[in-house]
């Protein structure tokens, strides 16, 4: 949800981070989303072009989504798990378990910029 | 006055007193609602008030409890409420009339209370009298859960209403909930609300959220959810940590 939202704030740190030349060689933006994040990769990839297109900002960049599922790690037995259907429980000794390692992302984690 | 013949109360579009207007608050960083989050809670922390972010769907209760929560602890608690919705002060007003100090955030469009929201809104009011306060936030499963308001718990009501299969469906609000109230219970012998099915749902998501019944309408557990603030206040008193004193006498 709030998709526009986040890309306008994607902009808005990049404009922070980077001089004015610097943001128009931008190629590629990679972003990490958790599954866990509210946050919808195909929204993500409209709100992006729709921003671009009104802003006319970073108009040679696109955007690559890394979707990184949720993750939990049992500290009884050590055993990390992969969660799918929300329910909380460690898939090796079946305790309850809600330390979620993974899943709830929302980075900017690398940025290419053209020669 | 026809309104007044139909039994029906005039709906209050004024502007009353209390009202916190707050700025523009979207993120300039994506991570930016968590450090001001934690803001919010260091300073909590340091006054020794229990901070409650309450959520639920539109229409599930919240206000209603509030009032009689009010009600019941005007003499034990001294709570102070912050409600958020799009428009209108009615659930601020409705608490004063309820004698609660409350106040309301428009929040224009925004569909959920952020850290920024409330940070603006603490400069307005004073926490120095002040156990307990309670965030109402905007009636929404879905987008409040994603924003941490440096709450020590978050309260979410499930109306028998709503059906028993919801936390399931809105599953990072009710993994973020340290407590589900389902509400209304009055009108649980005319539904086929299961309270177990429901508490199962939201323990597979959240194994140790508790879970309790209220009707604020009848009453029925509201003495209960008075006494786990009370609880909760007084965990919080004990585990407030002592000023630091920079001043050299």
């Amino acid at each position: 949800m709030h998709e526009v939202s986040i890309i306008q704030s994607i902009l808005r740190t990049l404009e922070k981070e980077f001089q004015p030349e610097q943001i128009r060689r931008i190629v590629q933006i990679d972003l990490e989303v958790g599954v866990f994040s509210n946050v919808e990769p195909v929204l993500l990839e409209n709100a992006f072009e729709a921003v671009k297109s009104v802003t006319g900002k970073m108009t040679d960049a696109r955007l690559h989504i890394d979707v990184k599922p949720i993750k939990i790690y049992c500290d009884a037995c050590r055993e990390t798990s992969l969660i799918d259907n929300y329910t909380f429980v460690c898939h090796a000794c079946r305790k309850p378990c809600t330390n979620v390692i993974q899943g709830t992302e929302l980075l900017i984690k690398r940025v290419h910029f053209s020669e | 006055m026809q309104n007044a013949e139909m039994g029906m109360t005039e709906k209050s579009t004024r502007a009353a007193r209390g009202t916190i207007i707050c700025d523009n608050t979207t993120m300039a960083l994506l991570k930016a609602n968590d450090y001001v989050a934690e803001a919010i809670r260091r300073e909590m922390d340091r006054r020794g008030v229990l901070l409650i972010n309450l959520t639920s769907s539109p229409g599930s209760g919240k206000t209603t409890l509030l009032q009689e929560t009010g009600k019941r602890l005007k003499d034990v608690l001294r709570i102070k409420v912050l409600v958020g919705d799009l428009e209108t002060e009615r659930d601020a007003e409705r608490l004063r009339e309820a004698g609660i100090q409350a106040w309301q955030i428009v929040t224009g469009g925004i569909c959920h209370l952020e850290g920024q929201m409330i940070m603006q809104a603490l400069e307005n009011i004073s926490l120095d009298d002040t156990d307990v306060l309670i965030i109402e936030n905007v009636g929404n499963l879905v987008c409040p859960a994603s924003f941490d308001l440096g709450e020590d718990y978050r309260v979410t009501l499930l109306a028998s209403t709503e059906g028993d299969d919801k936390p399931k469906k809105y599953p990072r609000m009710f993994f973020t909930s340290d407590l589900m109230l389902i509400s209304k219970s009055d009108l649980l012998p005319h539904l086929p609300f299961s309270v177990d099915r429901a508490i199962q749902d939201a323990r597979d998501i959240n194994p140790e959220i508790e879970c309790m019944t209220v009707s604020a309408l009848t009453g029925e557990g509201v003495d209960a959810w008075c006494q786990w603030l009370i609880d909760r206040f007084a965990q919080k008193r004990r585990s407030k940590k002592p000023e630091k004193s920079y001043d050299v006498e």
